[in-house]
């Protein structure tokens, strides 16, 4: 499996670095921690096997991991919840695949500078209950909240739900503690202060650590920004006959001006009439509703109460219907966890198909949005009415920018594969899909992913011509700080660093 | 045993209420059991959906009150200012 293969002297130094108990090569441990949530050549899945999993508990254990990883020039592969919609926690080419969920401990909470320090294995959900008790919050929220880990969230560069309100990972991580390919373990932040937002010294090395997908680099701790636990919460679901109505309702929200604005989101006429399928919420809406738009905004109640009222005048003004407190509370409350997503397929007859889920996540300005919806969805029936196999659930637009919602948008076309009939050509079929969904992302001046990450087929190829100049600048750095191409590879396009 | 409770819980028959969706408990919607055909539906306790419904209800709640001290409601506001 790995280009190197990994030798039983290596295993057993792993075992003496972590214990027997922590070190696991049966077939269950390897197979399960091969694939996520995204688009899988399951019938390919031997090609994505690591040679061992281990399962450190501190960051010295990582440095001397990796340190022996370089030494023999064997892959390693980070792995936090595995709940990516790209694939960056796929092994490529075999190699120790290092599973953080034991290092899952809360470090140091303070109140009075208002961080808490943390090992990357915890879950925000987790987090956040025990922070509940001082009255704060970690305000990072993806819709695998309950299942995906704060390692994870950095090494794709996550983005939240609440991101308009409160900022996404990146923003919201302060600094961090990271091994390095070579297995030094260094602090990133802005500065060297491990708790200061701001600095000019030096170059801003955190961002560099944020959303590499695993390919410079472990987080071994983070210490992330704490905010006061919200006194309230708002969320509005309106309805509107057709998406021109709708799409112009979003941009009047967005651009509220509205401190506790979270986000805004438009679903179109596709994504409605995928949740009027089977969605408790959607199936007794009458048919004149095509598209929705939802709002939410949290804070506290001074801030929240008349920001309510003023998203209540817009939505109406706007064209939109209320579509009443129990959709917008119950299903507002489910957006925190959206993984049941994938039982939801059809197949052209209509059949009850259970599907893998491509969620497409391009950032697009608000002003491309209706051409990118066309385009998309043209591309997207083609290939259904031609192989039988994909299914289109419908698109959204959410606010990205970080406290500047008004201009660019996270657009998804989530699209169903179903798994059980993929081979070659299927999967052949699928990439190309996605490549000219891609195509028109780029062709807009949008980038290829607001937050899961450009290493699948069908993104990674287009990581050049998105980045340009700056992908020779990638090139070096990544050679620089990893000069055996362990970490990750083949992500990102990065071993093309490695060809002269 | 399991059995015997199907048949003392069995649900009532599905009615139709809307395209491809039927209704066997009041507000539990279920595919229409004809869209079934590769994935086969399994045959449930009335008491099982119940608790499911339930569940979820607490776990929507549980998720609003896990993210902030109160929901504010339009309704009630658009009542008030009537």
């Amino acid at each position: 499996m790995s280009v190197v293969a990994l030798s039983d002297s290596v295993a057993d130094e792993l075992r003496s670095i972590l214990g027997s108990d922590y070190v696991l090569t049966n077939k269950s441990s390897l197979y399960n921690r091969a694939r996520v949530p995204a688009p899988f050549p399951v019938h390919r899945w031997n090609e994505h096997i690591a040679d061992i999993v281990v399962l450190p508990e501190t960051a010295e254990q990582v440095s001397e991991i990796v340190k022996l990883a370089n030494t023999h020039k064997i892959p390693v592969v980070p792995r936090a919840g595995g709940t990516g919609l790209a694939d960056g926690a796929v092994p490529m080419t075999g190699g120790i695949l290092v599973d953080i969920k034991r290092m899952n401990k809360i470090l140091d909470i303070d109140l009075v500078d208002r961080t808490v320090t943390v090992q990357p294995g915890i879950n925000m959900l987790k987090l956040n209950e025990e922070l509940r008790r001082y009255g704060v919050i970690y305000p990072d929220d993806p819709a695998s909240y309950p299942c995906s880990l704060v390692g994870g969230r950095i090494g794709t560069g996550g983005w939240s739900l609440i991101g308009a309100r409160y900022g996404h990972t990146r923003d919201l991580v302060i600094s961090m503690q990271v091994c390095l390919p070579t297995g030094e373990l260094i602090e990133v932040g802005d500065g060297g202060g491990r708790k200061i937002r701001k600095s000019s010294t030096g170059f801003q090395l955190k961002q560099l650590f944020m959303g590499h997908q695993g390919s410079l680099g472990i987080t071994t701790e983070a210490t992330l920004e704490l905010v006061s636990r919200p006194e309230a919460e708002f969320a509005a679901f309106f309805g509107y006959p057709d998406y021109e109505t709708a799409y112009s309702s979003t941009g009047a929200l967005a651009k509220s001006g509205l401190a506790s604005l979270a986000g805004v989101v438009l679903f179109d006429e596709w994504k409605v009439d995928y949740l009027r399928r089977d969605d408790e919420a959607y199936i007794p809406q009458p048919p004149e509703l095509r598209c929705v738009v939802a709002v939410a905004a949290y804070g506290s109640l001074a801030e929240t109460k008349p920001a309510s009222q003023v998203i209540m005048a817009i939505g109406k003004e706007t064209g939109g219907n209320y579509l009443g407190d129990e959709v917008s509370q119950g299903d507002w409350a489910a957006r925190h966890d959206r993984y049941a997503t994938p039982l939801h397929g059809r197949t052209p007859e209509g059949q009850v198909v259970p599907m893998s889920w491509h969620c497409e996540d391009a950032a697009i300005t608000y002003s491309a949005l209706p051409m990118v919806r066309e385009e998309w969805h043209a591309i997207a029936k083609r290939y259904i009415d031609d192989y039988g196999v994909f299914d289109d659930w419908g698109m959204f637009a959410y606010t990205n920018g970080a406290h500047k919602p008004w201009a660019d948008y996270l657009v998804e076309i989530d699209i169903g594969i179903w798994e059980q009939r993929l081979d070659d050509t299927v999967w052949d079929a699928w990439v190309q899909c996605k490549r000219e969904i891609t195509e028109v992302s780029l062709k807009y001046g949008g980038s290829i992913t607001a937050c899961h990450g450009s290493t699948r087929e069908g993104d990674a190829e287009f990581v050049p011509r998105e980045m340009g100049g700056g992908f020779d600048v990638m090139k070096k750095i990544k050679r620089v700080l990893d000069p055996n191409n362990i970490m990750n590879p083949g992500k990102n396009r990065l071993d093309e660093a490695y060809e002269d | 045993m399991f059995g015997f409770r199907l048949q003392t819980e069995q649900p009532p028959e599905p009615r139709p209420v809307a395209d491809g969706v039927v209704m066997r408990l009041d507000d539990v919607y279920e595919i229409d059991p004809s869209k079934m055909q590769i994935v086969r539906q399994q045959n449930m306790p009335v008491s099982d959906s119940l608790r499911i419904v339930d569940s979820r209800w607490e776990h929507l709640v549980w998720m609003h009150d896990h993210w902030a001290d109160s929901v504010l409601s339009a309704e009630e506001q658009e009542d008030s200012d009537e």
